[in-house]
């Protein structure tokens, strides 16, 4: 009878260097791009390692395969086969070594494993080195080529969010799935704030399964949009609530302009937007320039004067409601709440001049708590944003300069604010942006401009991974962070599924009257 | 066809004011309303709630309003009111429920769970066919979760002239100062009221949305808070409204009410000592007209050197009595020495300087129940503060107020159990 460790065995290792070890698949084994294998050392010691590409081996010369081929193809022995045919054709697999275990933990390995060694599937047991963290953030299970692993992948969110998080993929690969799975883990407990700008109203749910039926929902998550469903908080924002620096690296003013809007916010402190669209006149302001100000406030807020009224099209923006809008959105960061901000309704600028003043205000409130030694009793502060290159895209910093996105990207991590960066097009983000993410939840790419980029900027060397990625199925990822032992590959739950796990609220409400 | 009328008041805060002066003012603002409408003939009065300090209020302070409101009564004009946060009583029977089966006003409120959802009744004004529904506010902002499961949708079909009463801040209207308060978001209320009465928010304001009529806060009549005063002073004005209606809303008039003049003055000891700053508040203090008026002073900032105590408040107070004014407050929560600032509250007024208190220093103990963390833990301190701050009644043994007290905090801490 097999002992056990015979039948698990996947392959043999019969050559090869550092990161491109060679072994033979035994037969009928099916390893497959992407399998974590593992190759057991003396004294409880042991090698992952992992399959990034697959070719035939045989030990019948080519032109003997090809007439045997043309031989049965053509009729003259459908029968015809090669003697011991498992023995004389199988599969190579070039593998890569991704971590050496032993009892004190897993390290970058750093020897080749024992030549000539079994090589076999690995177990969950083979990950318990990989522990829950105090913070988790749940991304999935283990994910061994397209077998599914019972085994859970947490980040610290504490540490994943302020050193960013950039999720990079095409269309359709599962992202918006993958972002609704961590916030849903993130609800479990309240430790960060997340600012979430939705311009597709993805996340809450309002007409399907969302964030809004977690059980903590109430308590844990605001959602701001144009039409609020009962319970939701209308996104109206004062216009008094905007401040020039808000506009900073997303529109691109003139020397000129600036200059004026610097003195109308001196005369007018919070009134400045209210008098630029009144058409106030004042010293030292040429009223074409007044104009232009009033057109550029125009296309990015939607707000224009209207019989003496000040009108907004899409009524985000308000001279009358919305007052403390910001400031809750502000305080709920730091209770710890998700804030989705439903930006489906209104335009581009908009939506980003909102997640400015946001995410303007938050870093200026860590700012100071830092300098008063106070930062630690401030909560983590993350914020997602979709289409990423919007604000972070070489192009856009060189023509607007930089903007608060791009500052917390660069120096969020010292004041405990983080980006998750959600986009299709990581070659348009420039490299010091993409070195400051240190976490990358890479999903599947057909791009090969965008592989390269992703490859090239990861936390762990993945300059084989390139067919691994491209052949990455929807709701397959694999993470890359330098707060993982390797890259590893998950695979995301749906989120129907996943949310169906949790168990439903039951607190009873009692009227009294 | 006569026009039908209401009167909408809020936040009365009857009992709020220990102090003779204060007590009478706002006995008198509230005399003032009550007088108005009878000589407006209003069909019926609304007060969306904190009609009182609080759910056991000061009886002398009672004694004024009840009379006041049996005067309204003999003209006929019923008087419909919720609870607000500080008529609430988590410990049983409030002055509201007392005066409610007396039949000097009537609640509003009145609702049960079917199903999960919050079903309420309307009731219907007999003289205008007016068909009125409310939500009472709970203390901390719990009402919320009424707004959660409310059947908005049997209260927006219902045909009729109705209005909406409740006493809770609207995410979409407050004011920025009051960014932390509770609130909820205006799609908790049902759609398709002619009106919404409002309170809690302490400033008047009106506000206009598709699908809803006029909503409307009155703002406090007289003052909850010393920051009331402060607004006061600063040109907010304190009033109610009378509304004119038929099939809906025709006019939204608000009617101001000012039993006293005040005067604001605000001094910055930052950069300054004990000394100069003495110097300086008297000079300035020295200038003010204040004669018949209620001063408000409000000083703030970190003293460069010396203490707070070396300021002589009693002394500034005295210059300003001596100047006539009726009555005088001295604003210093927001004041810090350098020498003596460990301790910093951002807070103006004494609810947020708790507030922050509370939350700053929750962290700091390691608690096992969850239940005593957070948020919820903070709103569990201010229960239990409101409760140790209780007075004893008239009348009270000294054991029977200690046992009150001992009992109401078992019953707010759920230790009912325990204690058995």
């Amino acid at each position: 009878m097999k002992k056990m460790e015979e039948l698990e065995i996947a392959g043999q290792i019969i050559g090869g260097k550092v990161a491109n070890i060679l072994l033979r698949e035994k037969s009928g084994k099916a390893i497959e791009l992407g399998d974590l294998l593992v190759v057991d050392e003396p004294d409880g010691k042991y090698l992952i390692l992992q399959v990034y590409d697959l070719s035939y081996g045989s030990q019948i010369p080519q032109t003997v395969r090809e007439l045997a081929a043309g031989l049965k193809l053509e009729g003259y022995g459908p029968s015809l086969d090669f003697l011991e045919p498992h023995l004389r054709n199988y599969v190579m697999a070039m593998v890569k070594a991704v971590a050496f275990v032993s009892k004190g933990g897993a390290k970058i390995p750093k020897v080749l494993p024992s030549f000539f060694s079994n090589v076999r599937f690995i177990r969950e047991k083979d990950l318990s080195f990989l522990i829950k963290p105090p913070n988790p953030v749940y991304l999935g299970k283990i994910r061994s080529g397209s077998k599914i692993l019972d085994f859970d992948v947490f980040l610290d969110g504490e540490e994943m969010l302020t050193h960013h998080v950039l999720v990079p993929a095409t269309t359709g690969r599962g992202k918006s799935n993958l972002v609704k799975v961590m916030l849903w883990s993130i609800a479990d407990h309240k430790k960060f704030g997340m600012l979430v700008l939705d311009p597709h109203d993805e996340y809450y749910g309002r007409n399907s399964k969302g964030l809004k039926d977690h059980p903590n929902a109430k308590d844990t998550m605001r959602y701001y949009t144009v039409n609020p469903p009962p319970g939701a908080s209308t996104l109206v924002i004062n216009l008094r609530a905007i401040k020039p620096e808000h506009f900073e690296g997303l529109v691109d003013f003139s020397d000129t302009q600036l200059q004026a809007i610097k003195l109308y916010h001196r005369q007018f402190r919070n009134e400045w937007v209210e008098n630029i669209i009144r058409g106030t006149e004042i010293d030292g302001v040429k009223s074409t320039t007044l104009a232009v100000l009033q057109r550029i406030i125009r296309v990015n807020l939607a707000v224009y004067l209207e019989d003496g009224q000040i009108v907004c099209k899409n009524r985000v923006f308000s001279d009358s409601a919305g007052e403390a809008t910001i400031s809750t959105i502000i305080n709920d960061l730091e209770e710890g709440k998700i804030v989705i901000v439903d930006t489906s309704k209104i335009s581009d600028e908009a939506e980003l001049l909102i997640g400015s003043a946001v995410a303007n205000e938050i870093f200026s409130r860590h700012q100071d708590a830092k300098a008063e030694g106070r930062l630690d009793e401030k909560r983590t502060v993350g914020i997602i944003i979709e289409e990423a290159p919007r604000v972070l895209s070489a192009e856009r910093l060189a023509k607007s300069g930089n903007n608060i996105y791009s500052k917390v990207a660069r120096e969020g991590r010292k004041f405990k604010v983080g980006l998750v960066a959600i986009t299709q097009l990581t070659s348009v983000i420039p490299r010091d942006v993409l070195t400051n993410i240190n976490t990358k939840i890479i999903l599947g790419n057909e791009m090969a401009t965008e592989r390269h980029a992703i490859i090239e900027s990861a936390a762990q060397d993945l300059s084989s991974d390139d067919r691994t990625i491209a052949s990455l199925d929807k709701g397959e990822a694999i993470v890359s962070s330098i707060f993982t032992k390797f890259a590893v590959p998950v695979q995301i739950p749906l989120f129907d599924d996943y949310a169906k796990m949790a168990k439903p609220s039951d607190k009873k409400v009692v009227f009294t009257g | 066809m006569r026009r039908m009328k209401f009167a909408h008041v809020a936040d009365t805060h009857i009992g709020a004011h220990r102090e003779p002066v204060l007590a009478q003012l706002e006995a008198e603002a509230f005399g003032i309303v009550m007088d108005r409408c009878i000589q407006e003939k209003v069909d019926f009065i609304i007060i969306s709630g904190d009609l009182f300090q609080s759910g056991i209020p000061d009886l002398a302070a009672v004694d004024d309003a009840v009379k006041k409101m049996h005067a309204v009564r003999e003209a006929g004009i019923p008087i419909y009111v919720i609870y607000g946060s500080h008529d609430y009583n988590p410990n049983g029977k409030s002055i509201i429920d007392i005066l409610d089966s007396t039949g000097l006003i009537k609640k509003v409120v009145k609702g049960e769970i079917v199903d999960g959802k919050l079903e309420l009744e309307f009731f219907t004004d007999s003289k205008t066919g007016a068909k009125l529904v409310g939500i009472s506010a709970r203390k901390a902002g719990l009402e919320s979760r009424y707004y959660e499961i409310l059947d908005r949708e049997t209260l927006e079909e219902e045909p009729g002239f109705k209005i909406f009463v409740f006493h809770s801040g609207l995410d979409e209207f407050k004011p920025k100062h009051l960014a932390q308060m509770e609130s909820i978001p205006i799609s908790c209320l049902p759609r398709e009221f002619q009106y919404y009465a409002g309170g809690h928010i302490h400033e008047k304001s009106e506000h206009t949305l598709p699908h809803y009529g006029p909503i409307v806060f009155p703002g406090t009549l007289f003052a909850g808070s010393p920051r009331d005063f402060e607004a006061s002073a600063k040109g907010t004005q304190r009033g109610f409204y009378i509304v004119q209606f038929n099939k809906k809303v025709e006019k939204v008039e608000f009617v101001p009410v000012k039993v006293c003049e005040c005067v604001y003055h605000e001094y910055d000891v930052t950069n300054k000592n004990s000394v100069q700053a003495q110097h300086e508040l008297r000079k300035s203090l020295k200038e003010l007209d204040v004669k018949g008026k209620f001063a408000l002073v409000k000083v703030f900032g970190e003293l460069a050197g010396g203490k707070t105590s070396d300021l002589k408040f009693a002394e500034l107070k005295k210059m300003l009595s001596e100047k006539g004014a009726i009555h005088i407050d001295i604003n210093r929560f927001g004041l810090v020495s350098k020498e003596y600032a460990n301790m910093k509250v951002a807070g103006e007024d004494i609810g947020g300087i708790e507030d922050r208190l509370f939350k700053e220093n929750i962290g700091t103990v390691k608690l096992s129940n969850a239940d005593l963390k957070g948020e919820h833990g903070t709103k569990l301190a201010h229960e239990l503060l409101k409760i140790v701050r209780q007075e004893a009644k008239t009348g009270e043994t000294k054991k029977d107020y200690n046992m009150r007290v001992s009992e109401d905090a078992v019953k707010t801490l759920k230790l009912t159990g325990a204690m058995k």
